[in-house]
């Protein structure tokens, strides 16, 4: 019994698969990086980079590979057990030692990232405040209403379920506070709402003259538009047809029992702890060009009663309890001068957002303590030939 | 009444063919040629002029420079007369003898369908050729026409020759402003109105355009008095003197018309309240504008008009240039804006990568010599300082443009040809003083030829001044100074290796030094001492850029082209010291890998550039494909050769131990015949 496990584990922290997992990784992140020009950033990122298995398309012929993630997880095993455990521990190997400790801290860093971390975007125009932000990609069905006191109570269903209501297969949604339910169909990662003239038949339902065209993805993820059929039922059994567009201007309502109740399908939205206000977005360019040379917003943050002003520019975000807050854009882009501008934020909740430099410190070292020693011998060696 | 700044080039594309036209009369009227050499003197002043252009201030002797290296693709343009010009004594020449600039074959083609789409014959004209503004003139507006549809369409869509025609579009566009740039101060304004008008103006018929401006706010007072008011169609007062106002405004508009190319005039306020310079087309916008204008930009305005006036007189121009160059200078230094100008000039006269080229060169020559005559100690010393000496001169032109910039010595893709060039030499000085075995100080000198022969391809293929104003995110020393800094060392330190290897190899396969033992063991281990020196700077450098991303937008890794480019190298260099250490590769094999690995420093340095996406933009750039390509080749080439190398070298070492046992077994059968024991 002894026998396989130690070949297993043997397997596991041998030096043949560190270089062989080295070069996996390398290929993938190659065709990944080729893949780009095709088929944009975040289709490869999903393929090639957050997978386990994937099937690259080299012409006509289809090949079978492991996703970066797969090679990342072995690649941290083969670490721990061979760059660290096994590992013989001695003068000779200290700085190995330490620059595997600092890999491990960017690995459990990259995890952390990628399954502990929300990041989206807000934006302000200048007084306008907010105490949320707005995924980039992700969608998400919200059913509220507003109360007697003027507050907005809303409850939300998730991208993910959404995506169970393929084509005609419903999917329905209802909670014992809602006096309703919500049948959701044919939802569509994009596409756009179109009329429906007598000239063609649509596969979808059509509803008010108007049905969903389903449109290719885009390269640009951000640029995809979701849209889904949504039919409410009221306890009586009646039904009410409608189509939500991600890009509409305007939620769908629905009366209910006298109460007005709205469908709308948004970006999906993270709270902040603590409300953000636009003081003042300030563009700089550089004399007699175009080329921007400084952004920055005047926010204030805002807890109960306390303001604190401060200044979000490029290179200097705003930190606060675990979230980030970054100067990424603004816009109207064709604001003429004197025109009021709004300013957009990128916003990162990351529990690892240091990780990276403390790693950066941990391998540095290890790599200097290490190849200093090997010149030094080197240079010993050189001067014994010499 | 109107008076607007002229529309950017975009915009402008459909009107120039009206512009260039425009200029057909200035320049037909200026029959006056140059009759001598530019003086002496007044190069020299001109050369010292500031100008602000490329969001910063810099040496006309810059401007010129690379505008007539954008436009002529080089650096120096014969006339007519078979004289040979600098850039400065060219633009001289297109401000004051703009009819004969005209003639000059300036505007390089580079394939001659371009002139057969704008519908002119290329007759006596070579695929690859140069014209002058005069030849092109006819076809000028089907130029801009077709210019105009091209510009629609995104770079990378482009056919190779509707992007030329974009680049002959815009290089007229750009001459042509040069051209007329000085009709302000050459061409009279007649004036014509009532006793008003002309009193302003001592009753002269016509009055030039420093005139004018001397008299703005004068001239401001009277068209108030005269305008029509809101709803009144006749103007106040006397109708002769409001046309003719109308007409001087006018004229002295559109004179000044397509100036802002060349902003010469530092604004009389600090710095902090304005950074733009202004043109003569400014001056004149803003001192009607406001009713004044401070009296030393009328002073300056004044110098160019005298130099204008004086074009054929050296005496007089010398002294107008002086006196132009003393109001700027007063003017910029109140701004504090000329403190680099002249370390700049002083930096591009001295031309040090030029001279560290040749120094490099001769390094390479003696490098030959030192091969045939390995014992001869002063061609090895002489060979250090020549090595020594190049890569100082690359060093310290390094430092000046660090000081000139106030940047890092790397925020460009000229300046990493130049960082990985100097400090990829430095190692390998460094390397040879270890094992003084003459192979890093060959390598040194190859390394520092290639690399500045790189960096004046790339000079020559961007046209654009080297010291750029930087966007926003890069506007950051500190992650400019140790993320850059540490990624180009890794490309350095990378191609080193690359180098090296590809020496192993080679000599391998010729079978230099067959048999010496010494020689390929002290060369594998430079290779993994360079690649280990890699590896520290790759992975810092890697690192360290996402710790910027993560501050700039928010993300440690996006897996953008330029990221992905930064983690293969770091991947590359990770395969071959753990291949080596599981024993997959040896000596031979660590070369081969260094080798190979060179061609993915250049997908990273260079080659991700091409594919146009992430977010990486300001690193794009074009045209590199067949100079990169050859070095992929060349590469993979040596590789392949490498392999055949280590074939050879194991089939020969097979044979040898087969031969060694046929010679125990042959032994053992003799001494069985000899009738000894098997023991």
């Amino acid at each position: 019994m002894r026998k396989p496990f130690e070949m297993v584990l043997r397997g596991l922290s041998s030096l043949w698969l560190s270089t062989s997992l080295l070069i996996m990784l390398g290929i993938l992140t190659w065709l990944g990086t080729l893949e780009q020009v095709d088929y944009g950033l975040y289709e490869v990122q999903k393929k090639y980079f957050e997978s386990f298995f994937l099937v690259h398309q080299a012409g006509p012929i289809a090949i079978p590979l492991p996703g970066a993630n797969l090679v990342l997880c072995v690649l941290a095993v083969n670490l721990l057990l061979g760059g660290m455990i096994r590992l013989r521990h001695g003068k000779s190997t200290i700085g190995v030692f330490v620059t595997h400790i600092g890999i491990a801290i960017l690995l459990v860093s990259s995890a952390v990232k990628l399954y502990m971390s929300d990041d989206g975007y807000v934006r302000l125009n200048e007084s306008e405040q907010a105490n949320w932000f707005q995924s980039y990609y992700d969608w998400e069905l919200v059913i509220a209403r507003e109360t007697e006191s003027g507050e907005r109570v809303e409850f939300l269903v998730p991208q993910e379920d959404l995506q169970r209501a393929v084509g005609p297969r419903s999917v329905t949604f209802s909670s014992p506070e809602l006096p309703l339910d919500v049948e959701v169909a044919y939802y569509h990662d994009h596409c756009r709402p179109m009329p429906k003239g007598p000239a063609f038949d649509v596969a979808v339902p059509v509803v008010e003259g108007a049905f969903l065209k389903s449109l290719p993805r885009q390269k640009e993820a951000g640029e995809n538009s979701a849209g889904l059929y949504a039919t409410v039922v009221e306890g009586d059994g009646s039904r009410t047809e409608g189509i939500l567009w991600g890009f509409g201007s305007h939620p769908w309502t629905v009366e209910v029992d006298g109460v007005t109740w709205i469908l709308d399908l948004r970006r999906e939205r993270y709270e902040l702890p603590f409300t953000i206000e636009l003081a003042d977005f300030r563009k700089e360019e550089h004399p007699r060009m175009s080329m921007a040379k400084a952004f920055e917003s005047d926010v204030s943050v805002i807890e109960g009663e306390s303001s604190r002003p401060l200044t979000i520019s490029m290179n200097e975000p705003l930190r606060d309890r675990g979230y980030v807050m970054y100067q990424s854009s603004w816009g109207p882009q064709d604001a003429r001068p004197g025109d009021s501008l709004y300013s957009v934020f990128s916003v990162v909740r990351n529990p690892a957002d240091q990780y990276p430099l403390y790693a950066c410190i941990v391998i540095a070292t290890g790599l200097l303590l290490h190849f200093l020693r090997k010149l030094t011998f080197h240079v010993r060696a050189e001067a014994r030939m010499a | 009444m109107k008076l607007q700044r002229r529309m950017s080039l975009a915009l402008a594309l459909p009107v120039l063919a009206g512009l260039a036209g425009l200029a057909a009369p200035a320049a037909a009227q200026e029959s006056n040629v140059r009759t001598a050499p530019w003086p002496e003197a007044v190069i020299e002043a001109a050369e010292r002029l500031a100008v602000q252009d490329g969001g910063r201030v810099k040496p006309l002797y810059t401007y010129a420079s690379f505008t007539l290296l954008r436009l002529h693709g080089k650096r120096s343009i014969k006339t007519l007369h078979d004289e040979r010009l600098t850039p400065v004594e060219w633009l001289l020449d297109t401000l004051f003898f703009p009819a004969a600039s005209s003639e000059y074959a300036l505007f390089l083609v580079q394939n001659s369908e371009v002139i057969d789409a704008i519908g002119l014959s290329i007759e006596g004209k070579k695929r690859r050729d140069r014209y002058s503004f005069n030849e092109l003139r006819p076809g000028l507006a089907r130029l801009f026409q077709l210019a105009n549809e091209y510009s629609a369409l995104e770079e990378k869509d482009r056919t190779p020759v509707q992007q030329q025609v974009w680049i002959l579009a815009s290089n007229v566009d750009a001459f042509s402003r040069l051209i007329t740039h000085m009709d302000f101060a050459r061409l009279p304004i007649p004036l014509r109105g009532g006793e008003l008008l002309t009193g302003i103006f001592d009753g002269r018929s016509s009055i030039r355009f420093v005139d004018v401006l001397a008299n703005v706010g004068r001239l401001r007072e009277l068209y108030e008095e005269l305008a029509p008011g809101h709803g009144e169609e006749a103007p106040v007062g006397d109708a002769a003197d409001f046309h003719g106002l109308s007409q001087l405004l006018s004229a002295a508009s559109e004179l000044t018309n397509g100036t802002e190319s060349l902003a010469l005039v530092p604004p009389a306020a600090s710095r902090e309240e304005t950074e733009a310079w202004l043109s003569p087309s400014d001056l004149f916008l803003m001192g009607f504008q406001e009713g004044e204008i401070d009296p030393a930009h009328t002073s300056l305005l004044g110098s160019l008009d005298e130099i204008a006036r004086n074009r054929n007189d050296p005496a007089g121009m010398r002294d107008s240039f002086e006196t132009l160059l003393a109001a700027q200078t007063a003017l910029a230094e109140a701004r504090g804006e000329l403190g680099k100008v002249g370390l700049e000039l002083g930096y591009y006269k001295a031309k040090l990568i030029d001279r560290s080229l040749y120094a490099f060169v001769l390094a390479f020559l003696l490098t030959a010599f030192m091969w045939l005559r390995p014992k001869n100690r002063l061609l090895y010393w002489s060979t250090n300082g020549v090595v020594g000496v190049a890569t100082l001169l690359v060093s310290v032109a390094i430092v000046v443009r660090c000081v000139i910039r106030g940047r890092p010595p790397v925020s460009t893709l000229y300046e990493t040809v130049l960082f990985v060039t100097a400090t990829g030499a430095m190692v390998a000085l460094f390397v040879e003083a270890i094992g003084k075995r003459r192979i890093a100080l060959s390598a040194a000198a190859i390394l520092g030829t290639i690399g500045l022969f790189v960096a004046n391809g790339y000079e020559l293929l961007d046209k654009r001044d080297t010291m750029p104003s930087l966007v926003a995110v890069l506007d950051t020393n500190f992650w400019l100074a140790t993320h850059v800094t540490s990624i180009t060392l890794g490309y350095s330190a990378g191609m080193l290796a690359a180098l090296l290897g590809s020496v192993y190899l080679l000599a391998k396969l010729v079978g230099w030094h067959a048999g010496d033992r010494a020689f390929y063991s002290s060369l594998g281990r430079m290779v993994y001492g360079v690649l280990c020196f890699g590896l520290i700077f790759s992975v810092v450098g890697t690192i360290l850029g996402g710790i910027w991303a993560n501050d700039s937008w928010g993300r440690f890794w996006g897996w953008d082209p330029k990221e992905n480019g930064a983690l293969l190298i770091v991947l590359s260099q990770l395969v071959i010291l753990h291949g080596r250490m599981a024993g997959l590769l040896r000596e031979h094999g660590v070369c081969m890998a260094a080798a190979f690995g060179g061609t993915i420093i250049a997908f990273s340095w260079w080659g991700v550039n091409l594919l146009g996406v992430g977010l990486h933009s300001y690193g794009f750039t074009s045209g590199i494909h067949t100079a990169l390509w050859t070095y992929y080749t060349i590469q993979w080439g040596i590789v392949g050769l490498g392999a055949v190398a280590w074939l050879r070298e194991r089939a020969r070492s097979r044979a040898a131990v087969m031969s060694a046992v046929a010679d125990v077994e042959l032994g053992s059968t003799h001494d069985l015949h000899r009738g000894g024991t098997t023991a």
